[in-house]
């Protein structure tokens, strides 16, 4: 009978010596590699190394370049780039926040308090150059005590993209305010051409489409200083008016295109068919892969009632420092080199994308009429930047419900309502 | 007991006796119990991969989340957010409403077109392996690389079954299949149902063939005809398959999801008509593009689901027993 009871035991025992193994060969990886940084740290002539995580695989030749710019001026910093893949980074990102072991330095999505707020990242206001970046687009990394936990790195326009030969063929000018773009439609339809390669299969699409048409209607800034503040909500008028907007519009779209996916929209202007197409600025260098030779530019903006064009802009990733990191005083020094204009400059010419960075004029000519653009005026993703609280969140309820209203399953009302609930649960100033 | 009873008596020479005895049997019992040991790595990965995930699920469904960080204890609150807050509700019902309806067309295709094909392949005597192997065929596939190839059959611009359409004139029936909130749900299920018609077939069929020959010659002899020996021969012959494919059916129409995933993605597109339990909860525990995660609501879904997957299983179970036939 003990025997017995002892033999059941083995297996437990066998568990605790295989689990204790386990977690001693973790302890024993660790000691290892503190053990090397710690060595790091004696010699100081020894350079540090540096871990910075981000989501862009793409980018990584592009950064080694950068980086090694960087290392010629600090012989004892070595920054080593580690990219993963998009869908994956949360959870490895917040792995690593978790653990305090990995990065030193993470890229941070934009306009999320969550990973600031938990205490992860140093604050970041003492950065030598970080007054060369705008107050709004610091407001992307900045968490809930008001400190930037993040140097902003890129910004995203969203604009309209379109075929100037398709354009110039018809005799059509480029738009400028919402009535002109109105009227190309008209003339392309017309025509036979499918007036904007819209897709509505993401949701997400939808509230893009919407940055771009809506400032046109409520006005640009003076209307998110207002909603943002509370002084309205989006029962305004103004709001009203760009969902309409975005009602009216469907008659442009391909046929079916709730049903279409991006890649499909794009096919559309690639092959001709479509004349114009609204998305990110960061399409572009899809362009120029999948159809080099597509005769595309850009309209970066509709006027609004004043008279300006504000470009729709957004920050897409701030670079951050982990608290945990046992050399956060040299990835300070990289953070103001993130922040220099020499660095917006190089970040901008190798990736062909607008750098946070003020003052930093992009080499590629379709970037530089979009930077000079927004250089005049630019307004918010308003659902972005403003209303991405809430579980769900306000924009996903939002663009959900704009998909639902171009399958007639909701009105344009029913669409303003459900906006209004979901922000009315969570976003202070409606409460 | 023998032992224990010898060491009341005397202590040191029971000690001996047992140490005596137990020897010459002592390395077999051992051999005996190291067939145990082997069970351990298994064991190993069910606790860490099953047991421990779902348990965290029902811990973590008594709190409340800030991103991934646990915050407090918040009771049931989650459960009854989930059942009574708006969108919570709304979401829920609806998502539940077409798991139903999934297990209805699924329920009906696999269980019906199913047991008939098996019942056809059973009866053809010539070509019976090939078409096995045609039926099986999609099965093969990775439900994602289906899902995929139905996207490209499926897309309203250039896809293959609007243009077949189109070719024998059926205009009229075109559709934007996937974008239209009365036909999405549809087509996914379809899809669902032709993926996973071979298996059930092949279930059936084998089911069908352990029917000894016996009994249907001694039914032919009693002058039952076809359709009486379908009845309350073959059928209750083969009830244990289709508990097997009902309870199958039921579990896959409930945790249904890389499907759905592969050709609407997991916001339920569109405006959430084809939004189920499972692509609810994704949204609802991970977050999707621009929104925040609820890792409790997530795991309270994930509780419900457990348990109405586990009970209606359970439920099943008990009413095929009863109907089973033994021979």
């Amino acid at each position: 009978m003990k025997k017995k009871i002892l033999s059941l035991f083995i297996p437990f025992l066998v568990i605790c010596f295989i689990m204790s193994g386990c977690s001693g060969n973790d302890s024993g990886s660790e000691s290892g590699a503190g053990g090397s940084d710690g060595g790091n740290n004696e010699k100081s002539k020894e350079p540090v190394t540096l871990t910075m995580y981000s989501w862009r695989t793409e980018d990584q030749a592009g950064y080694e370049k950068i980086i090694k710019a960087f290392e010629a001026d600090h012989p004892d910093i070595h920054v080593e780039f580690k990219p993963f893949k998009s869908t994956e980074y949360n959870t490895i990102l917040s792995n690593t926040l978790v653990s305090g072991q990995g990065a030193d330095i993470i890229q941070l999505r934009p306009y999320n308090k969550d990973i600031p707020d938990n205490g992860y990242l140093v604050p970041l206001d003492d950065i030598k150059g970080l007054s060369n970046i705008s107050d709004q687009f610091k407001d992307a990394a900045r968490g809930s005590d008001g400190k930037v936990y993040g140097v902003p790195l890129s910004l995203n326009n969203a604009v309209i993209f379109y075929n100037t030969k398709i354009f110039e063929e018809n005799g059509i000018s480029v738009p400028k305010t919402w009535e002109d773009f109105v009227n190309v439609c008209e003339t392309l339809k017309s025509k036979g051409i499918t007036p904007i390669a819209q897709s509505g299969n993401a949701a997400y699409l939808l509230s893009l489409l919407h940055s771009v048409i809506a400032p046109s209607a409520y006005g640009g800034n003076e209307f998110v200083e207002k909603i943002t503040s509370g002084e309205t909500d989006f029962t305004d008028e103004g709001f009203k008016a760009s969902v309409q907007r975005m009602k009216d519009l469907a008659q442009y779209f391909p046929k079916d295109f709730v049903g279409i996916s991006d890649d499909d929209a794009q096919g559309l202007l690639y092959a001709g068919k479509a004349a114009m197409y609204i998305n990110g600025d960061y399409r572009l260098s899809e362009f120029h892969e999948k159809a080099p030779d597509l005769p595309v530019d850009v309209i970066p903006a509709l006027e609004t009632q004043n008279g300006k064009a504000p470009v729709t802009a957004w920050v897409d990733s701030s670079y951050a420092v982990v608290k945990k990191s046992e050399h956060v005083e040299e990835a300070k020094v990289f953070m103001e080199f993130l922040a220099s204009k020499q660095f917006g400059q190089m970040f901008s010419d190798t990736f062909a994308r607008v750098s946070a960075v003020s003052g930093v004029s992009p080499e590629q000519p379709i970037i530089k009429k979009i930077s000079q653009a927004s250089d005049k005026a630019t307004t918010p993703y308003l659902m972005l930047v403003h209303f991405t609280g809430g579980s769900p969140s306000t924009k996903t309820t939002f663009e959900n419900a704009l998909q639902g209203m171009y399958t007639g399953q909701v009105t344009i009302d029913q669409v303003i309502q459900e906006t209004q609930q979901s922000a009315e649960k969570w976003f202070k100033p409606m409460q | 007991m023998h032992a224990a009873y010898k060491k009341q008596e005397d202590p040191h020479r029971g000690d001996a006796i047992t140490a005596l005895n137990s020897k010459p049997s002592k390395p077999f019992k051992f051999k005996k119990h190291l067939v145990h040991l082997f069970l351990l790595p298994a064991l190993l990965l069910y606790v860490v991969f099953q047991i421990y995930p779902i348990l965290a699920a029902f811990y973590n469904s008594f709190f409340d989340f800030r991103g991934y960080v646990r915050m407090h204890f918040v009771g049931l609150n989650n459960f009854v957010k989930l059942f009574t807050e708006s969108p919570y509700n709304e979401r829920f019902f609806n998502a539940f409403g077409h798991n139903i309806l999934y297990f209805c067309v699924v329920f009906f295709s696999e269980l019906c077109l199913a047991f008939f094909l098996a019942l056809l392949i059973n009866s053809v005597t010539k070509g019976r392996e090939f078409f096995k192997f045609v039926y099986f065929a999609p099965k093969l596939l990775s439900v994602i690389v289906v899902g995929f190839l139905f996207n490209l059959i499926l897309n309203p611009i250039h896809g293959a079954l609007n243009a077949f359409l189109r070719a024998v004139g059926l205009d009229f029936l075109t559709a934007s299949w996937l974008g239209n909130p009365d036909t999405a749900l549809f087509a996914i299920i379809f899809v669902s149902s032709w993926y996973g018609l071979g298996f059930s077939m092949l279930v059936y069929l084998a089911g069908l063939q352990s029917i000894p020959q016996e009994i249907y010659e001694a039914a032919k002899l009693d002058g039952a005809s076809g359709w009486r020996m379908l009845f309350n021969i073959t059928i209750p012959m083969v009830m244990q398959s289709i508990m097997v494919t009902v309870i199958l059916t039921f579990i896959g129409a409930f945790e249904t999801f890389e499907l759905i995933y592969a050709m609407e993605g997991s916001s339920g597109s569109p405006y959430y008509a084809t939004d189920v339990l499972t692509t609810y909860f994704y949204r609802l525990a991970f977050g999707s593009i621009g929104s925040n995660s609820s890792i409790g609501l997530g795991s309270a879904l994930a509780v419900i689901l457990f348990l109405l997957v586990a009970c209606a299983s359970a439920l099943l179970l008990v009413f095929f027993r009863k109907k089973e036939v033994d021979y």
